[in-house]
């Protein structure tokens, strides 16, 4: 672990930009039509126990990454390897993601551009940024997410004063019915993007200020839920449900809708921007994550030294994870939600939490 | 986290610098064995003349005034002084009309004499006892005159320094509409004193010493004991005093020697040529390094937004100096991203362009042979070439190049079909706004960058210039200045500190001092500093109602 500390308004910073980073552009929960934003907002208080979890962990061992007291936890050898499970984890994941970006790049803006260029740009800068640690990622995050901010309001308003929003569109609410929409929740605006929070669980032992770190993450997730539950809301009254489920990039359709004073149109670079920086974000993050339990895990002394190899990692899996975008998507939505982040978001860390509090009750009563 | 790379790097460097270490120990050693030859003053006055003539090589300007004195056996007392360095007027008035027209005092000896004229003779300030000709040698070359009596083996040195000087000018570099006129000169007594003339305060505290091993310059050290945090200090003393360097000739010398990180355009220490600037930054708990022969006077820790703010900011109203301090924002993007954009724009996403304007563009850029970055780039490289031509002419054909310069990039190269119209427009805006930053290395260091971005955005559009952004503030968020995050207090974010970012809040709001700099005495000024009108004349005042009419 290296010496080095964040503040929470850092943290509340890096969950915010991780969280709405990539499932902005995405379509989420795209099944129950007009009621995406309840399900996003549904699956944000599911975030919000998930987090308890992790940050119920994190108070048993407030000064240690969760690589390590996985060994406290289940002895060495079963530690080790659920160590590296989570590594492999986060890795794959910072691959898929890397690949939806790249994809989602090279679909709008550069046709003819080959997936590899544009993803190993992003590593590049990426492994840049990770090499400095923890403290610039959060800095360069903390800046980011004012531009961020910036480009949110300003669209807002561009949106809004083009008059595009028809509320009508939101109508009816729960059309499928509640079952429905809590199959969606649990089956997926849970888990992406609010359960994968379970990677601040490797970011938390930097905070400088333990205690604030309940307040500090549930705040992020009650704005990042209701920005994404906003967006969602916005882009169905933008689109209506049947422009909306044709759509591959929701926010860019509704982004191409603006058009004031026959001067300001095709904004797309606000969707490129965005894009961009939630990537940057996200990838980075689960990038920084994969470093340093590695290095825990095997004992490497100078954590940047894996940066490197473990960005190519990363990139050479981002190109062979699918064959193409289609098998990506299909992948993400039927295996990797059900045998991937159900475990290690849900399953998993609820064990961790009650071993943990068992020894640690053993331990009090001695 | 340091890396890898720079680990090993970091080894081979300390290696060289240990032989280094050594070579200097030893240089060291056989330079002072050399002067320790000369050791401390003889007791006979021919002798040390001649150790005078030979040191300095019998120059001219090095002059020797033998005088008598004495009523009893007259003893022969010699004046050295350096021409140009001393005020002629005060070593003729003080020293030697006052020793000739005492010579009848009655005395024995060399040691009688040299007291004697130490404490009854000598009509001025500042004089002291030297013994030993390192001291000697030094004293004289900075400017005071020596007095070395026969039979004694002390000297004394008495101060009177003077000579040609340029006056207190305007500053030429960082001018304000309101606020002092003054700007330092190139003596370090002078400018000293023009900062303790603004802050009448005895804990202005003031750290001389001598860098260089051949030019001995005078560099001085100052601070606001009390407000500077102690560690600021101390890490600035541990730097300067590491520095081996055979000439210190500006303060560029020390600030190279001195930053934090090498590996970057980005200059990590501020300098400045105004006194107001230095005293401002001294109270916000800076410390300020002056250095002899130049005007420029380091300032450290420096931080980013430092280098868009003026002390005019300070001067004028809070709203008219946030504004412009918005405007310098905007004018930091655009000279860092202009050209870029414009090449990203017409070169990738000519769709993001608005229709009309589009066509306008085509139709400009349908005769220029080049691509959009090449075109870039000549007219970038051509202002460049003449902004530097600017600065080296002789001020006589100054309206020649503005002349030719107007004529061959606005009109020739467009007549001509080499570039569109268009890039004339967007390199001139992008040339004013560099120009609008208030600091000059940033401005350069932005200028080189430019470069990079258009080259970012030749090959990769938009997504290119967003990665050299994102690039560029990690980058920028990993330095540092003597500790400091250079990034603070926009990131780590410092709210109490952030009403003097882009930002500038009133005076009578603005009650803390940078937090990361100065830590001792955080508060500026007292509570509820607002000033409110008379109660009575205002038509909402609670109290006035008629009760006075």
């Amino acid at each position: 672990m290296e010496q080095a500390k964040i503040s929470a308004y850092q943290l509340f910073v890096l969950i915010v930009m991780f969280t709405v980073g990539s499932a902005l552009m995405l379509p989420l929960a795209s099944e129950v039509k007009q009621s995406a934003w309840l399900a996003i907002l549904l699956g944000m208080g599911g975030g919000f126990l998930l987090y308890l979890i992790y940050h119920g962990l994190y108070q048993y061992y407030p000064n240690i990454l969760p690589t390590e007291y996985v060994q406290k936890l289940l002895g060495k050898t079963f530690g080790r390897v659920l160590g590296f499970i989570y590594i492999l984890y986060f890795m794959y994941l910072a691959a898929r993601v890397l690949r939806d970006f790249g994809e989602m790049l090279l679909t709008f803006a550069y046709e003819d551009t080959p997936l590899f260029i544009a993803n190993a740009l992003l590593i590049i800068v990426i492994v840049y940024t990770v090499r400095k640690g923890i403290e610039v990622i959060a800095r360069t995050g903390e800046l980011l997410f004012v531009l961020a901010g910036l480009l949110a309001i300003s669209g807002l308003i561009l949106i809004i004063a083009s008059g595009v929003i028809d509320t009508a569109n939101l109508k009816p609410v729960l059309e499928k019915g509640l079952g429905a929409l809590l199959k969606t929740t649990a089956t997926q605006t849970l888990y992406v993007p609010f359960g994968e929070v379970v990677v601040f669980a490797m970011i938390l032992p930097y905070l400088n200020k333990s205690e604030k770190a309940k307040r500090a993450g549930l705040l992020a997730l009650t704005l990042s839920g209701v920005t994404l539950a906003l967006v969602a809301a916005i882009n169905i009254s933008v689109l209506g449900v049947s422009l909306l489920s044709r759509s591959q990039f929701p926010l860019l359709s509704s982004i191409q809708m603006i058009q004031i004073a026959g001067f300001l149109e095709r904004l797309d670079v606000y969707f490129m921007l965005t894009l961009i920086i939630g990537g940057f974000c996200k990838i980075g993050i689960y990038t920084y994550v994969a470093i340093i339990g590695t290095a825990d895990l095997f004992n490497i002394k100078e954590s940047s030294q894996l940066s490197f190899p473990i960005g190519l990692i990363i990139l050479l899996l981002s190109i062979i994870i699918a064959s193409n975008f289609s098998e990506h998507i299909q992948e993400g939505l039927q295996i990797v939600t059900l045998y991937i982040l159900f475990p290690m978001q849900v399953i998993i860390p609820v064990l961790l939490l009650v071993i943990a509090f068992f020894k640690n009750r053993k331990k009090n009563n001695n | 986290m340091p890396s890898f790379f720079k680990r090993h790097k970091r080894k081979k460097i300390d290696k060289v610098h240990n032989n280094k270490k050594e070579q200097t120990k030893k240089e060291d050693s056989k330079e002072n064995s050399s002067q320790n030859a000369a050791g401390p003053l003889n007791r006979s006055l021919a002798a040390n003349l001649e150790v005078i003539k030979q040191k300095t090589g019998s120059s001219p300007d090095v002059i020797i005034r033998r005088l008598m004195v004495g009523g009893g056996p007259p003893v022969e007392i010699a004046i050295g002084y350096v021409e140009g360095l001393v005020e002629e007027q005060s070593v003729n008035d003080f020293l030697i009309k006052s020793i000739l027209n005492n010579d009848d005092i009655e005395v024995k000896n060399g040691e009688e004499i040299l007291n004697k004229i130490e404490k009854d003779i000598i009509a001025l300030g500042s004089i002291e006892r030297v013994n030993d000709w390192e001291k000697l040698f030094q004293s004289m070359l900075s400017g005071k005159t020596i007095i070395l009596i026969d039979g004694s083996s002390e000297a004394i040195s008495a101060n009177t320094r003077g000579g040609e000087k340029r006056s207190i000018l305007e500053p030429s570099t960082q001018n304000t509409i309101r606020g002092s006129r003054e700007s330092f000169t190139e003596a370090i007594g002078t400018n000293i004193a023009l900062v303790r003339r603004i802050i009448n305060n005895p804990n202005l505290w003031i750290e001389p010493r001598k860098l260089g091993t051949i030019t001995q310059t005078d560099v001085s050290v100052m601070y606001i004991n009390g407000i500077v945090k102690d560690e600021i200090v101390e890490e600035v003393r541990k730097r300067l005093d590491n520095i081996k360097l055979d000439s210190i000739l500006e303060s560029g010398y020390i600030e190279q020697m001195i930053q934090d990180q090498t590996m970057t355009t980005f200059p990590t220490i501020f300098h400045t040529e105004r006194p107001d600037m230095v005293a401002g930054n001294l109270l916000e708990g800076r410390v300020a390094i002056f250095i002899n022969g130049t005007p420029f006077v380091l300032l450290a820790p420096a931080v980013f937004i430092q280098f868009f703010q003026t002390p005019e900011d300070y001067y004028i109203r809070s709203d008219i100096a946030t504004a412009t301090r918005f405007l310098r924002v905007i004018t930091f993007f655009i000279s860092l991203m202009g050209p870029a954009i414009y090449v990203a724009a017409t070169t990738f996403h000519q769709e993001m362009i608005p229709t009309q304007f589009l066509l306008i563009i085509a139709a400009q850029r349908d005769v220029v042979p080049f691509p959009a970055f090449v075109e870039a780039l000549i007219m970038e490289v051509t202002f460049e070439i003449l902004r530097e031509a600017g600065i080296r002419m002789p001020k006589i054909i100054g309206p020649t190049i503005s002349i030719v310069g107007a004529l061959v990039i606005g009109q020739a190269s467009v007549q001509a079909g080499i570039v569109s119209p268009a890039m004339v427009i967007v390199v001139s805006i992008t040339a004013i706004a560099s120009f609008a930053t208030p600091s000059f290395p940033m401005a350069i260091s932005i200028r080189l960058i430019r470069f990079l971005f258009m080259l970012c955005a030749a090959t990769f559009g938009f997504y290119g210039i967003v990665l050299a952004f994102i690039t560029l503030l990690a980058h920028l968020c990993g330095l540092r200045s003597f500790g400091v995050p250079y990034m603070s207090p926009l990131t780590p974010f410092i709210p109490e500190n952030a009403g003097d970012t882009i930002f500038r809040r009133p005076w009578w709001d603005l009650r803390e001092r940078p937090r990361l700099i100065g830590s001792k005495n955080t508060v500026r000024k007292g509570n509820n500093q607002k000033p409110e009108p008379p109660a009575a004349r205002e038509m909402s005042s609670r109290k006035g109602d008629g009760d006075e009419i």
